[in-house]
């Protein structure tokens, strides 16, 4: 089976629109600076707050179905040292980041540490797809990137709210939204756009007022939505003759998601290329501490009695941290959620950038420790 | 009279002249360029002057000397007002007893903030800012509006909408970090920055605007009617960074720099003055719209 055809199509999108985005932002952003600049703050809204819904619902009903029988979150209690390492991971690469920014007296730039959080879940899964093919190590380099975004978006949502948020009132109509999912699930609704129009509607306008970003009002929406009996794997392609709500959800947006991505690379990752300051290199230093943090975690973890899955050794936590250095796409989002614009969000968006360079240092460190497709 | 009585005298009168001189020189070299009208708006601007070290401390003497000819009563901030530490003595070694003389004399400092300030030190007293990251304040026909161009969210832009709309002043002076114009070669225009504030600045008739960010000193010819200054060089310096440009009216970039400004009227004078005390530039604006 080809590559194309094992992978969802989430995966292929990413791979193709998202750089496709970013390369156009960059070489407007430094040819017509201000034409770039007047769009990017424009479409916005419309790109990060609305569209973005999609992509975290898709990411999401991955989730959702890693959790039914035969999927990697399936039972949960499988998901506990990839927990462990994603704490370690976060907790170091946090760490390292306010360091280096102190470091640097870029005080400004503190605010910022939620983003250090960031694993890039598609992009980390690429690498991982490269390096290891269908060894245990995946799933577990999933479970980690899931819970070191899930770590920053919690961090996000209740330490960082935007604007004058009414919590109170949020608070409501999100449980209204969530009541709203339930009952539709409980009368065996099938049709996605009902959960969307109702409560997925609810959920943007609760998170919204509550200054939670509202890009994550599908998270505790698609959970309810209809699944199948079996998961075919974390960012694995649907059996064709698969018409359960979920899937259905999936490949209806599938393209919208395709030309989302590519405008959320358009409208993030336009930086100047020079100019900047030291700050941007905050994020690639954070990613730094990231297999440390997990190495370290793990290490702690195995001491209080979990166990890594079959076949995965110390050397693959090490790659495996490697690859979670990649903050990209969460890390640009985590930018926006917690940056208004200006010259610091810049810094961190380039910053953002930058760690796509840990693909190329997991590649390096799986071929000095020899592991995976560099095994001898 | 002897020979060596002779050399006595003589340095019984050169000694003095000479101590004379070395004390008096930096004043006397200090050159003013300004009307010093009576009733005048009278300030003065400083960017990127947080070091602490020596050339800050010269700047400040300067300033001080130039407030004895010329009494300005406030200095506008424009960012990274202390680098490094941002503790207790980090603000006395970078602040206070720099400007110690001009604190003494009762002139008041109002500070916007650069991307090396603590954000916590918005509430610093001798920064009149209030707590705020921006806030404004009015003296005679002038109205001046301090940013935060590290973060420009959607209330400050609500905020400067309405208060650029309720000013009444005939001035509008906006002074802030990051310069939506500049030939520095460091940093440059930050674009991103420009175009949130430069159409809220045109709707409402801004007349000046005041950067700093990069180590130098810039005008700049008018964009879109509006006059912008870059002093970014009062404590910090990146000598020989300009990369001048069409829009380049007059840079110094070879030492430690501050400005005088003086309102009167519709006119407003303007001098840069450098570490030796020499003026690096100077000219004069009308207020846009008026003869």
């Amino acid at each position: 089976m080809s590559v194309r055809k094992r992978m969802s199509g989430l995966i292929v999108d990413y791979l193709v629109a998202l750089p496709l985005g970013c390369v156009v932002a960059l070489v407007w952003a430094n040819t017509l600076d201000e034409s770039y600049y007047r769009f990017a703050h424009a479409a916005a809204f419309a790109v990060n707050d609305i569209g973005m819904v999609f992509f975290f619902a898709l990411i999401t009903k991955e989730v959702a179905e890693a959790t039914i029988r035969g999927g990697a979150l399936h039972p949960w209690r499988r998901a506990a040292m990839p927990v462990a390492a994603a704490v370690g991971g976060v907790a170091v690469s946090v760490a390292f980041y306010l360091a280096f920014v102190h470091y640097i007296g870029e005080y400004m730039l503190e605010d910022g540490w939620v983003v250090a959080c960031a694993v890039d879940i598609p992009g980390s899964y690429v690498i991982a797809r490269m390096i290891f093919g269908r060894h245990p190590a995946v799933p577990f380099l999933l479970l980690l990137a899931i819970s070191a975004d899930a770590i920053g978006l919690a961090c996000v949502a209740v330490l960082q709210p935007i604007g004058q948020p009414h919590s109170m009132l949020g608070l409501l109509l999100m449980a209204g939204a969530i009541v709203g999912a339930f009952v539709l699930r409980r009368s065996a609704t099938k049709n996605f756009w009902w959960y969307l129009l109702g409560p997925g509607v609810l959920s943007w306008w609760g998170l919204y007022i509550a200054g939670v970003h509202p890009a994550l009002a599908l998270v505790p929406i698609v959970p309810f939505f209809p699944h199948g009996l079996r998961d075919e794997g974390l960012f694995e392609e649907p059996a064709p003759k698969a018409h359960d709500t979920l899937t259905l959800f999936e490949r209806w947006w599938r393209l919208p998601v395709e030309v989302i991505l590519f405008f959320f690379g358009l409208v993030n990752a336009g930086v100047p290329l020079h100019g900047l300051e030291a700050g941007s290199w905050g994020l690639p230093v954070a990613a730094l501490g990231r297999p440390i943090g997990i190495v370290a975690a793990v290490g702690i973890a195995s001491l209080a009695g979990l166990h890594l899955p079959a076949r995965v050794g110390w050397r693959h936590v090490v790659v495996v941290g490697a690859i979670a250095s990649i903050g990209l796409i969460f890390a640009l989002f985590f930018a926006t959620a917690v940056m208004a614009p200006g010259t610091l969000l810049l810094e961190l968006r380039l910053g953002a950038l930058l760690t796509v360079f840990g693909g190329v240092f997991a590649v390096i460190a799986a071929r000095i420790l020899c592991v995976g497709r560099f095994a001898r | 009279m002897s020979r060596a009585s002779k050399r006595a005298h003589v340095a019984r009168i050169l000694v003095p002249w000479l101590l004379l001189t070395v004390c008096v020189w930096p004043l006397a070299a200090q050159q003013l360029v300004l009307p010093t009208a009576r009733d005048s708006v009278k300030f003065a601007a400083i960017g990127d002057n947080g070091t602490g070290d020596r050339p800050q401390y010269e700047i400040a003497e300067l300033m001080a000397q130039a407030h004895e000819r010329f009494p300005f009563d406030r200095v506008i901030m424009l960012g990274d007002n202390i680098y490094g530490g941002q503790g207790p003595s980090d603000l006395v070694k970078k602040f206070s007893q720099p400007y110690k003389a001009l604190l003494d004399a009762g002139v008041k400092f109002f500070a916007s903030i650069g991307n090396h300030d603590d954000p916590a030190n918005v509430k610093y007293p001798l920064w009149n800012m209030g707590g705020q990251r921006y806030y404004t304040f009015a003296t005679k026909n002038v109205r001046f509006f301090a940013l935060d161009s590290n973060r420009v969210d959607q209330r400050e832009l609500a905020w400067l909408e309405s208060a650029l709309k309720d000013a009444q002043e005939d001035w509008k002076i906006c002074y802030f970090h990051h310069p939506l114009y500049s030939d520095g070669g460091r940093h440059g225009s930050s674009v991103d920055v420009r175009v949130l504030f430069e159409p809220l600045f045109i709707k409402y008739g801004v007349n000046v605007v005041f950067s700093g960010h990069d180590h130098i000193y810039e005008r700049i010819t008018p964009q879109k009617g509006i006059y912008y200054f870059v002093e970014g060089a009062s404590g910090e310096l990146r000598k020989g960074n300009t990369r001048p440009s069409a829009m380049t009216a007059k840079f110094f970039d070879q030492d430690q720099s501050f400005m005088l400004v003086e309102i009167d009227g519709n006119t407003l004078s303007f001098q840069a003055t450098s570490r030796t005390g020499a003026v690096v530039d100077s000219g004069t604006v009308k207020r846009q719209g008026q003869p």
